[in-house]
């Protein structure tokens, strides 16, 4: 069982720091990275995978630095960049088994795996197309068949689910959690209900920090007592609407009903209510959170 | 015989074969790991390298052959034949790394990175290639030109290698200095520019003179050691990774 510890792993560009001591251990399960554009998910997730170097600390894999592991690491490695890359005059067969070739899987089982996969991600039938011809959903299930081509122990997926539809997200979320026995599957992203579905642990990624970590359960209870809801006349939602971070919004006649993140009672009337993930989202990533803050300490 | 009998512990048939059985499945779990010998690596990055890439490889050498053949047999014209091959062996220079700068296009160069074979062994790998034709055009028209030619085969050599070494210098840098510039219109651009340049001493009268022999040497010694300070350069620009994230 593989186990990956990040020991005050921290990345800087220029005078950017993107990742900022972070140390972490990260075991068996299902671990997903959520955060706004820019809080250091995908660095951090480059750096696991050792495609950028970190400017001080150290990652381990099974207590050895991944570095001098070199390509015993990277045979125990699925990555599914942002970016995903691929070269467009390949058909998917022959991209799957370059990759393999690539990825050292044993000669005799590369036919049955790439046919594996293919079929895993519903691209069977088009296995004889080249890639330039697939949808952006497509491209994405490629790239999802190549991460898992060499049975990873480490699956680390950046935004795993950009472009699906609702359908092949849904197959998604049950291929990883079937595939997640034995491993440890890492994925970023910053659509809440895929994390909510799937990820055993949630890590709340902030201008380079992990700001919360817990259970789906842990993390949402982190915001109870902060999530209300109240149901307001047209002119006074727009105003509560400008100064609050606003999860739900449900315009009714004559009245709308609001669902407000806030410390503190945000008006007179308004009832707390059970904390969901989006909430939370909402509570350490909106801007309007932090002009809460501040108004509630007399500053704004 | 007897005297060992007596010796043997008698064997638990029963728990022999629950704990085969433990070591059995203890067995199927593990996973097995294959590392590929750098041989079979070469073999893998090669055979999906496509049938034009093989083709225009083989064109190259082809037309490098035509040029020295057709230079052989203009006698007297040394400066129309050494500028003319200048220019091929810049050309086929740019052609043969092509194979190296499309490692980088299409965003796979990350991806690349975090595979087995990684981005730095594929990029020897086809530098290997790359350098394995280009040096054969270096021989094609040196051996059949030099020949033919009044400056002698070694000085020839050294006419051939100086845009030879150059042109691969502003290839490789342009390759990880521009990021995805080096490939179709700039990989193009690069070549002109590179083709125009290695025409330049043909416009100088006294260029293959033998008094200038010297400056064409020490172009070359230079050229062997920036050339080796860019292919020292590449490998730990892809270590730290940022040119790989932004290609």
């Amino acid at each position: 069982m593989p186990e990956l510890r990040l020991d005050r792993v921290t990345k800087q560009f220029k005078n950017k720091i993107a990742v900022d001591e972070v140390s972490l251990s990260l075991k068996e399960g299902v671990y997903g990275f959520l955060g706004a554009n820019g809080s250091g998910k995908t660095t951090l997730l480059r750096m696991l995978c050792g495609v950028l170097r970190p400017t001080s600390g150290e990652i381990f894999c099974n207590g050895m630095e991944i570095g001098r592991l070199d390509g015993e690491y990277r045979c125990m490695l699925g990555y599914l960049p942002q970016d995903f890359g691929y070269y467009p005059d390949f058909t998917a067969k022959r991209y799957l088994e370059y990759l393999a070739a690539c990825k050292a899987v044993p000669k005799d089982l590369v036919h049955d795996k790439v046919q594996e996969m293919l079929r895993f991600t519903g691209l069977e039938g088009e296995q004889k197309s080249k890639i330039k011809t697939f949808s952006g959903g497509m491209i994405r299930r490629l790239g999802i068949a190549q991460a898992l081509l060499n049975d990873p122990e480490i699956l680390v997926l950046d935004e795993p689910t950009a472009g699906l539809d609702p359908k092949e997200r849904i197959r998604f979320r049950n291929m990883i959690s079937t595939f997640s026995k034995g491993r440890i599957i890492i994925l970023s992203t910053h659509i809440v209900s895929d994390v909510d579905f799937i990820a055993d642990q949630i890590l709340l990624m902030k201008q380079g920090r992990i700001v919360g970590q817990g259970t789906c359960g842990e993390v949402t209870e982190s915001v109870r007592g902060r999530v209300w809801e109240y149901v307001a006349e047209p002119e006074e939602a727009q105003r509560l609407n400008k100064k609050f971070a606003v999860s739900g919004l449900r315009n009714e006649t004559g009245s709308v009903h609001l669902r407000l993140i806030a410390n503190e009672c945000p008006c007179e009337g308004a009832l707390p209510v059970e904390p969901g993930l989006e909430d939370v989202y909402l509570y350490y990533f909106e801007e309007a959170s932090e002009y809460v803050q501040d108004l509630e300490r007399g500053n704004a | 015989m007897d005297s060992k009998m007596k010796w043997r512990f008698p064997v638990d048939e029963r728990r022999k074969a629950a704990c085969m059985r433990e070591i059995r499945l203890q067995v199927e779990e593990k996973r097995f790991r294959r590392y590929p010998s750098f041989a079979e690596n070469v073999w893998n990055e090669l055979r999906f390298q496509s049938p034009w890439h093989w083709a225009l490889q083989g064109g190259v050498l082809f037309a490098a052959l035509l040029v020295a053949v057709w230079g052989s047999r203009r006698a007297g014209t040394d400066s129309v034949n050494i500028a003319a091959s200048s220019v091929f062996i810049v050309f086929a220079g740019n052609i043969c790394l092509s194979g190296v700068a499309r490692l980088f296009s299409w965003h796979m160069a990350e991806l690349e990175q975090t595979l087995y074979l990684n981005l730095k062994q594929m990029i020897c790998i086809r530098m290997l290639e790359a350098g394995v034709v280009d040096s054969g055009v270096l021989a094609i028209l040196t051996g059949v030109g030099g020949g033919c030619s009044v400056s002698g085969t070694g000085v020839y050599f050294l006419y051939m290698l100086v845009p030879f070494l150059w042109s691969d210098v502003l290839y490789l840098y342009m390759l990880t200095a521009f990021r995805n510039l080096f490939s179709g219109f700039g990989q193009t651009a690069a070549g002109v520019i590179c083709g125009l340049l290695a025409l330049f001493p043909a416009f100088l009268e006294k260029a293959y003179q033998p008094d200038y022999v010297p400056v064409w040497a020490a172009l070359s010694v230079a050229g062997i050691l920036v050339l080796g300070v860019e292919l020292y350069r590449i490998p730990g620009k892809i270590e730290r990774g940022e040119h790989v994230c932004l290609n």
